[in-house]
């Protein structure tokens, strides 16, 4: 948590016994990993699934209407911006960073791709290929600031926050985007394949790619290893700063996809869009509570629709049950605190190692 | 190499007077080329009014930040002490007593941060995320559709009154300041925040009471945001449930500015009080210079990035020139501290 990393600087240790002590970590088996990763799977996702088949039931006894195809669509297709901008947290997350910028990327990119749809009709394969486009060149600032002048994740996006914010302003001038070609909105809502809404379709595609590249992939490996431990990646010959360079690219190509996304849900985009509505929290709230650790290596690409499906289901619910959705952020507040509570009392169990006869706490 | 910064009394800060240089440059520049800035002199202090909310939330943070922590809820418990206090004004409690429930608000939420953090061992953003929301709900909720304005001339003074040629918020700030900038650099509870932040375990083991420790850097984190909540809705003369989430990036920004470390177990809050006047100062006068408030917020973001980059280039190894350590920087894996990622 506070402790300061020592590992790996030999010269850097401070010369007490124990601080060397604290830097001896079990054995990394490379089969750990995957155990690990199927159990949290296991746990957080199933507890998660539990939950909000609860909410749904309670709310169905409530409210039959609840239970209506059209609902349900709605709630899915929903939560399919945060989905997308949790996939990118996901990976910043892995690779133990955080991305606070995803926000205005997602509001630029929506801004930038409305702007030429409305005015120049650009149709929507063009469309996504300038979404994603601009999340790349966004996220390329942040990778840059991260992964080659090392600044602190945190900082550097926090800085990149206030600057892209303030580019979404520049490129709106004060217009808005208020009427999209219907090629856009009617994907977003009306479109139906198989009678599943497609941009549900599109979202679930996201998410099986995601998980495909990152539990079968070199590089998908290469950001577990590296948010587990990024010495010991580097030692194993894994290029650390160039998997976490990646991963901010990733996150900002996501994040520009999220924009389009948006557009195609709302039709609209302002030049607050993305900040006013905190997606950057709820973004990293969404991925948290699908079981990613802020701490790096844990989690995975279900984890970010499953969190993002439970906060949109979430919200919904609680129209429902008339509560006021003002309410809505104490609730996503309460379930992050739940679920890191229930991790964190986990974690501490297995934080503690052997050495001897003496117990000692490992650091971070 | 890595030396603990515990405070050098008898050596100048090279940050904090580089610090000090550019806030005199650049009130001198704007005194020069803008009209109305200097304002016969008192004009200067009056600006103050505009960002002591800041400073405030900037001192908790610090505090925070100096364990290697962070403290993301400061903003919307500013907002959520804000609300309170305008709302038990309006109700018709006595101006003490709505303060008192206000800054138990605030202190409240640190303590719960506090004990979380220390107890349960949750990582610090976290927790403070996750009642930045419970906060803004509350906020929210007690503001109601039309939360609270028009308060008394006696609650109003806290934000804009004088005294003597001194805004009363300004005087109220510099106080906080000293207490804290004394009770970091000079008492063995300021040791104890640096040590915990240089390294937790060195601190346990050396029998500091850390977690103890800790909940009182988030209580007094939840104590500041309270007191800048109150001072927002007397500068305002009304509150809003988003008054406060505004100030949480400039506070931290400030925070970086002043040059501690956002791992913890560096820094001086004496460098962030000037870190606070020179990010107010150049954020009042682009204003007051025409220029638009995104222009500020991107020179913000700007500044906060050149600042640590030239701050860590800086940072030199014994022994290494200036083009070496910004190799270091450069190089795969040359940083100091590369598993610290967050």
């Amino acid at each position: 948590m506070s402790n300061r990393e020592t590992r790996g600087r030999g010269a850097a240790a401070p010369p007490v016994e124990i601080s060397n002590a604290e830097t001896i970590r079990p054995a990394p088996a490379p089969t750990t990993y995957r155990r690990s990763w199927s159990a949290a799977f296991l746990r957080r996702e199933l507890l998660l699934l539990i939950v909000m088949v609860a909410i749904v039931l309670a709310s169905v006894a409530h409210h039959p209407y609840f239970w209506s195809s059209r609902n349900i669509a709605f709630i899915l297709a929903d939560s399919m911006v945060i989905t997308f901008l949790a996939l990118g947290e996901t990976f910043v997350l892995l690779s133990r960073g955080v991305d606070l910028s995803i926000a205005p990327i997602m509001g630029l990119s929506a801004c930038i791709v409305g702007f030429r749809a409305q005015d120049h009709g650009m149709t929507l394969l063009p469309a996504v290929f300038l979404g994603a486009a601009v999340g790349l060149v966004l996220g390329l600032g942040n990778a840059l600031l991260v992964a080659v002048l090392r600044l602190p994740p945190i900082i550097a996006t926090l800085g990149t926050l206030s600057v892209y914010g303030g580019l979404q302003f520049v490129v709106t001038g004060g217009r808005q985007v208020d009427h999209v070609p219907t090629q856009y909105t009617d994907l977003g809502s009306e479109t139906l394949t198989w009678g599943i809404p497609t941009i549900l379709l599109i979202g679930c595609a996201a998410v099986l790619v995601t998980a495909l590249v990152l539990r079968h992939t070199m590089f998908g490996r290469s950001v577990y290893a590296t948010g587990n431990d990024l010495e010991a990646a580097y030692r194993s010959g894994i290029r650390t700063q160039r998997v976490i360079f990646v991963c901010y690219l990733v996150c900002g190509l996501f994040a520009g996809l999220a924009g389009v996304i948006y557009l195609m849900r709302t039709g609209s985009a302002v030049a607050t869009t993305g900040t006013d509505t905190d997606a950057n929290l709820n973004a990293i709230a969404a991925a948290l509570i699908g079981g990613t650790a802020l701490t790096g290596g844990r989690g995975g690409a279900f984890g970010a629709i499953a969190g993002s499906v439970f906060l949109s289901l979430t919200l919904t619910a609680m129209v429902f049950a008339g509560i006021p959705a003002i309410w809505q952020p104490a609730g996503v507040g309460a379930a992050i605190l739940v679920a890191v509570l229930a991790d964190g009392k986990a974690r501490r169990r297995n934080n503690t190692f052997r050495l001897g006869r003496v117990r000692l706490r490992r650091s971070s | 190499m890595t030396n603990i910064a515990l405070p050098r009394r008898y050596a100048l800060p090279t940050w904090g007077l580089a610090l000090v240089v550019a806030l005199v440059a650049e009130l001198v520049y704007f005194s020069l080329t803008t009209r109305h800035f200097a304002g016969h002199g008192t004009g200067m202090l009056v600006l103050t009014e505009q960002f002591v909310p800041v400073g405030i939330l900037a001192l908790g943070a610090g505090m925070v930040i100096l364990t290697g922590n962070i403290d993301l809820s400061s903003g919307a418990t500013a907002s959520l002490s804000a609300i309170v206090v305008g709302t038990e004004l309006r109700h018709g409690t006595g101006m003490w007593g709505a303060i008192g429930i206000a800054v138990a608000a605030g202190v409240g939420f640190g303590l719960f941060n506090g004990f979380v953090v220390a107890f349960l061992g949750v990582d610090s953003l976290l927790v403070t995320l996750a009642t930045q929301f419970i906060a803004t709900s509350l906020a929210t909720s007690i503001g109601g559709e039309s939360p609270p304005y028009g308060f008394s001339d006696m609650f109003q003074r806290i934000g804009t009154g004088l005294v003597g040629p001194i805004p009363a918020a300004l005087l109220l700030f510099l106080i906080l300041a000293a207490i804290t900038v004394v009770l970091v650099s000079r008492t063995g509870f300021g040791r104890a925040l640096t040590l915990i932040g240089y390294s937790r375990s060195a601190a346990d083991y050396s029998g500091i009471r850390t977690r103890r420790t800790l909940v009182i850097a988030f209580t007094l984190s939840g104590l500041f945001s309270g007191i800048a909540g109150l001072v927002l809705a007397a500068y305002y003369n009304s509150a809003r449930d988003d008054i406060g989430t505004t100030l949480l990036l400039p506070a931290i920004t400030c925070v970086v500015l002043g040059g501690v470390d956002i791992f913890g177990g560096k820094g001086r809050i004496a460098e962030v009080v000037v870190a606070v006047f020179f990010l107010g100062f150049l954020t009042q006068g682009l204003l007051i210079s025409g220029r638009s408030s995104l222009t500020v917020t991107m020179i913000t973001g700007i500044l906060l990035i050149v600042a640590l980059v030239v701050k860590l280039s800086l940072e030199r190894q014994a022994g290494e020139s200036l083009g070496g350590a910004l190799r270091r920087l450069l190089s795969e894996r040359g940083f100091r501290r590369p598993a610290r990622q967050r």
